[in-house]
């Protein structure tokens, strides 16, 4: 294979989230190469950074990409994108792409840093209604990172920690702010930590839940984005909600995964017309 | 039932014989005026700031009317308020009003002039808050801080009348009372019941019978003749100019209609109709040159909702900055406001006051009435009529009766298939990015709908 047509078959999908920035490398649909760098307050550096990892890997460099798709909340951010999308777009096309060994995927949950957000999508897989989070952290990552601080345990390890829990304490507040005084006077109640978190779970999941009801949720739920690899969190939002949720094996790297599908698309596109 | 109609004519002829009662608000407990005046200039320039960057904007789009000049620069204050200062001196009376509701052929044929002050401007609501209550919607607060700062055109309003369309409203007359002379106009809660319609006859009446006090003119048979002539003829140019819209080769954005719609707001009845007149030839002409501003597949939205209001056009600038054009809407502050004429059966004086009443009433799909079907059946008309492709439903913050409307809309689009986007926002820019996203997320939907893609 010549390096024209090598470069041709590359394409890159790039999530800017508003803590992670994900980078997904195709090669005619199939994926060699993923990374991620957190976006801190420059996502031009994290692109730069979490594509350089991603390229290494494969020993590739910037030009063999043959089309780029940018996506996620700085999405306009990078100069160099050829595309931009919404996360949402990505969002389902990567679900699809996926797929769930539990059946056809009906819905999309995806539990981020700043923002949830619910995808429904028809039996062909096209998205035919969505609803994100009003402008305030409740229901998002940020409400778990928090509280992770707040109880000191691991952010990875807030999941299987809430499993250890045989009496949830009940949570009235779902506003960051005040959730973090009342988790503060339940520890200060000498409540266990497992128990608090449970409880905290099971806000986040009742304030997700409530969003998707929104959209009449149906099986199967794909559950993506850094929240979903919260055990503890998909536990929960499958008892409010009643339906089989299916967490795939990297959730985070979805919406980058779909950007890169859409990239290698445009990029067929392109090339017949 | 018939009963009933017999029964309450009689009250009503009795309550003629009492004589009808002038609603106000009496100086009982009389506050004292809170004034920001020192703002004034302050706030002037950023409200032309703010028009002068959505015109940017607008100015920008491929092919665009050049008959939007008139209306690009009139909008300015500075003309417009000249010539109404200048009405002033002479004697005239200028009334500020509210909503959708004002009967606007009688105030012309009472020889004052009307305009509607419902504003859109997010610097005036922090001043109205030290008064009103934060957790109303921004339309109610924004349009009263014209007044604590004395920015036109509430500035120059001898009084104002406020329909009782909601809680808000209600409220506002009382506490603007203090501030001016305000008359308020009671609504009933049904449109079509014989109560209802005989209820806001008589506020109709004594609508006139006031006008004629305070004008020192009577309203004659020719003078509300004329008046009605010539609203009709506004409306016949409007509606012309509504036909335009439904060109599936779009030839004006829905920022530059909805501007054309809002100018009428406080522009000389004819100066306007000739203008759009105007504007509405060199659209037919753009029709026949094929001279489209947008792609002919860019996906054709339609708006509905909690008024939006010049200059917060942010929304619109969103929607059509990002590849989809807003063709219609079902807006009290757009198409609503000038889409319905006066239809006369017989031109006696009584007879015009009914069709009067009957045009300000019964068209009306308006939430605070008890029913939303009305509504409902003009945006699915719509939808067909201007060939939409999304309905995006507009909600201002703390408006409740938009918002109490949303799930049944919701449910009938959904059964029709019609894809729908509710944002709800208020006049601050701070939830740009989230509504971008939104928007751009529901164009993509629609184009993947239209043609298959992604």
């Amino acid at each position: 294979m010549n390096s024209i047509e090598k470069k041709s078959q590359i394409v890159a999908g790039i999530d800017v989230g508003s803590a992670m920035t994900k980078v997904a490398i195709l090669e005619t649909k199939e994926i060699i190469a993923q990374a991620m760098s957190p976006t801190l307050a420059d996502p031009r550096l994290a692109v730069k950074l979490a594509l350089e990892k991603a390229l290494q890997e494969v020993n590739l460099s910037q030009n063999d990409l043959g089309f780029i798709v940018t996506t996620g909340y700085g999405r306009r951010a990078v100069e160099f994108g050829n595309q931009v999308i919404t996360e949402i777009t990505a969002n389902a096309k990567g679900a699809r792409f996926l797929g769930s060994p539990l059946g056809q995927v009906r819905t999309v949950i995806d539990l981020g840093a700043q923002d949830s957000k619910v995808i429904k999508l028809n039996e062909n897989g096209e998205v035919i209604d969505f609803i994100m989070n009003e402008k305030c952290a409740a229901g998002t990552g940020r409400f778990l990172e928090v509280m992770a601080k707040t109880l000191d345990i691991k952010f990875e390890d807030l999941g299987e920690f809430s499993l250890k829990s045989k009496n949830p304490v009940k949570i009235n507040a779902t506003c960051t702010v005040f959730a973090e005084s009342e988790v503060i006077s339940l520890i200060v109640q000498k409540k266990k930590r497992e128990d608090i978190l449970a409880g905290l779970h099971h806000v986040i999941a009742k304030k997700i839940a409530d969003l998707a009801r929104a959209v009449t949720p149906k099986e199967v739920v794909f559950f993506d984005g850094g929240g979903a690899k919260n055990i503890g969190i998909k536990r929960s939002l499958e008892e409010e909600l009643g339906l089989k949720i299916y967490v795939p094996e990297e959730p985070q790297f979805v919406i980058a995964l779909g950007a890169a599908l859409i990239a290698s698309e445009l990029l067929h596109a392109n090339a017949r017309s | 039932m018939a009963n009933e109609v017999v029964m309450f004519k009689k009250i009503f002829k009795k309550l003629k014989e009492v004589e009808l009662k002038e609603k106000g608000f009496e100086k009982r407990y009389p506050l004292k005026r809170v004034s920001a005046f020192e703002k004034k200039e302050e706030f002037k320039k950023i409200f032309l700031e703010q028009g002068e960057r959505n015109l940017e904007l607008m100015q920008k789009i491929p092919n665009r009317a050049k008959n939007m000049a008139y209306f690009d620069e009139i909008w300015k204050l500075e003309k417009r308020v000249k010539e109404i200062e200048d009405f002033r001196k002479a004697g005239g009376k200028v009334i500020g009003t509210f909503c959708n509701f004002v009967p606007e052929e009688l105030i012309y044929a009472a020889g004052c002039l009307p305009i509607r002050i419902c504003a859109g401007f997010y610097e005036t609501i922090e001043i109205a808050e030290e008064i009103l209550a934060k957790d109303i919607c921004p339309l109610i607060k924004s349009s009263f801080g014209f007044k604590l700062v004395e920015l036109p055109y509430f500035s120059l309003c001898d009084l104002v009348i406020i329909p009782t369309s909601c809680d808000g409203k209600k409220k506002l007359g009382e506490i603007l009372s203090d501030y001016l002379e305000v008359w308020p106009l009671e609504l009933p809660n049904t449109k079509d019941s014989s109560q209802s319609k005989e209820f806001w006859f008589q506020e109709i009446k004594i609508f006139k019978k006031r006008l004629e006090k305070l004008s020192g003119n009577e309203i004659t048979f020719s003078k509300l003749k004329k008046a009605i002539e010539l609203c009709h003829l506004r409306q016949v140019v409007f509606h012309r100019f509504d036909e335009i819209r439904q060109s599936t080769n779009p030839l004006i954005s829905g920022r530059d209609a909805l501007l054309v719609t809002q100018v009428s707001f406080f522009d000389d009845l004819r100066r306007w109709t000739e203008k759009t007149k105007k504007l509405c030839q060199e659209l037919t002409e753009n029709i026949k040159k094929n001279l489209g501003i947008y792609p002919a597949q860019t996906p054709r939205l339609l708006l509905t909702g909690s008024p939006i209001i010049w200059p917060n056009y942010k929304f619109l600038n969103i929607i059509e900055e990002f590849g989809g054009i807003v063709v219609g809407d079902t807006f009290c502050s757009g198409t609503q406001h000038l889409y319905n004429p006066v239809e006369i059966d017989e031109w006696v004086m009584e007879e015009m006051l009914k069709a009067i009443a009957e045009r300000y009433l019964l068209p009306s799909i308006c939430p605070c009435f008890i029913e939303s079907n009305d509504r409902i059946d003009n945006l699915l008309q719509m939808v067909k009529d201007f060939k939409i492709d999304g309905v995006i439903y507009h909600q201002l913050r703390l408006c409740q009766l938009y918002d109490l409307e949303f799930y049944k809309v919701k449910q009938i689009l959904n059964r029709e298939n019609i894809p729908l986007l509710r944002i709800q926002t208020d006049y601050s820019q701070e939830d740009i990015e989230q509504i971008k996203t939104r928007v751009e997320a529901f164009l993509e939907m629609i184009k993947s709908k239209k043609y298959e893609f992604y």
